[in-house]
């Protein structure tokens, strides 16, 4: 298998990347407009919201990548959910650390039980479960079929705590991401762009951990 | 071919002293834990019962399902139980249903013991209570009997199966918690009955996706 850097589609595909993610840090610093009531603190919503997006999207494709594994059988769709749910946990953790955040200057505290919070954390350690099963569960092929279960179970699961979390504490349902629709254009855009070049950002990712994962399953270490 | 398995399932749950024991002693060390940890007064801790009680049920039914299923490894029982020509399905079925019974009787016997050692009232309407329960039980061995599935072959599974499972149960003790703050508080139907609604989905749900997916996890 060639490294991966050598295939030029691959070289392009990660300056345009890095390009775009050098212009949404130039664009959310220079160019959005301050909010009121929050300051600097709103324009950590550039990177938080795209960044729940991108690791819900991978727990979407664990899913999917779980189901194809049992109906095809392929061991390559196994790939694609281990390295889905690497960059959707990452992005979840990103997700917990940039909430906290914001919420300490806005909320005055950094952790609220909000629903889409708390759903969020339920999904991360659902997922740290997830890699402790991979890591320590032993025998591979064995793990490979428990794995896809377990991604398939953990989005089945995820409209549910989300319901139970919003009934158990509906006080608390104040989150500016329900709003983010309505914001005025200044706003719109450069949140829409930033969610864009974080879904260009996950395919190159995804491109490259597959890449990685089935040459450290080739037992080549050349990456 | 479902009742041959719940029986044998109702069988291995029931003969096994160390099983019944375990969970009983471990329930019983919980409510001494609960008894030291909150010596505040009647009325705090009756607020506090039931999600104390619901976490109780949860360790105990841990300790109970990984027993379950390890007995099943022992001399490679479940791989010559997949090989026999039935739906794995059903496996998933019988033990399901032989969880929530066992489950059941246990929280009978434990639940004597948790109001009477922490000193709270029995709810006012205990049918309720006791109705509510069996769907809660229903729900917890829904997605504990899953989980066990999966973490079961695994190694470490006994480290494995809290892990994966106490996340995943978590809308069930949200509901259960709330369910049963409702009954005791005297509180009308209408106010939970959205809880019994979440129960009821997790049911259907973990069933359907237990059912179907067993035959999956277990293939060799």
């Amino acid at each position: 298998m060639t490294p991966f850097f050598q295939n030029k589609i691959n070289r392009i595909w990660c300056l345009t990347v890095v390009g775009l993610l050098l212009l949404n840090v130039w664009n959310i610093v220079s160019n959005t407009p301050m909010v009121l009531d929050q300051h600097w603190a709103q324009k950590i919503f550039y990177v938080h919201v795209p960044s729940a997006w991108v690791g819900f999207l991978s727990y979407f494709v664990v899913m999917i990548a779980g189901l194809m594994f049992f109906i095809k059988g392929d061991e390559k769709w196994d790939d694609v959910g281990l390295a889905a749910a690497g960059i959707g946990t990452m992005f979840i953790a990103l997700v917990l650390i940039t909430g906290p955040i914001w919420a300490t200057p806005i909320w005055g505290k950094p952790w609220i039980w909000e629903p889409r919070l708390t759903t969020t954390l339920i999904l991360f350690l659902i997922y740290i479960g997830y890699f402790m099963m991979r890591t320590f569960g032993g025998h591979i092929e064995r793990i490979r079929r428990y794995a896809a279960a377990l991604g398939i179970i953990a989005f089945v699961d995820v409209p549910i705590i989300f319901v139970s979390v919003q009934f158990w504490a509906p006080e608390i349902q104040s989150h500016p991401q329900v709003e983010m629709a309505q914001q005025p254009i200044g706003i719109l855009i450069p949140f829409l762009l930033s969610l864009s070049i974080f879904t260009v950002l996950y395919t190159l990712m995804m491109r490259y951990r597959i890449h990685v994962i089935r040459i450290s399953n080739s037992g080549v270490e050349n990456v | 071919m479902f009742f041959i398995l719940l029986k044998k399932e109702l069988y291995n749950e029931f003969r096994s002293r160390e099983l019944i024991l375990s969970m009983l002693v471990f329930g019983l060390s919980i409510i001494l834990a609960y008894a030291f940890t909150s010596n505040v007064s009647r009325v705090i801790l009756t607020n506090y019962a039931p999600g104390m009680f619901w976490a109780m049920i949860l360790f105990v039914t841990v300790l109970g399902v990984h027993r379950s299923f390890s007995y099943e490894k022992e001399m490679d029982a479940f791989s010559m139980l997949i090989t026999a020509p039935i739906d794995r399905g059903l496996i998933y079925l019988s033990k399901w249903i032989s969880g929530f019974i066992f489950l059941t009787v246990m929280e009978l016997i434990i639940c004597i013991p948790f109001f009477k050692f922490l000193l709270i009232d029995f709810p006012l309407n205990p049918l309720m209570a006791v109705g509510t329960a069996l769907l809660i039980n229903l729900a917890i061995m829904a997605v504990a009997n899953l989980v066990s599935g999966i973490a079961m072959r695994a190694r470490l599974s006994e480290v494995l199966l809290p892990v994966l499972m106490f996340p995943l149960v978590s809308p069930v003790v949200i509901a259960a918690t709330k369910i049963s703050n409702g009954i005791m508080a005297g509180d009308p139907y209408q106010l939970w009955q959205i809880w019994l609604l979440i129960i009821a989905s997790i049911i259907v749900i973990f069933g359907l996706v237990g059912y179907t997916l067993f035959d999956f996890i277990t293939e060799e």
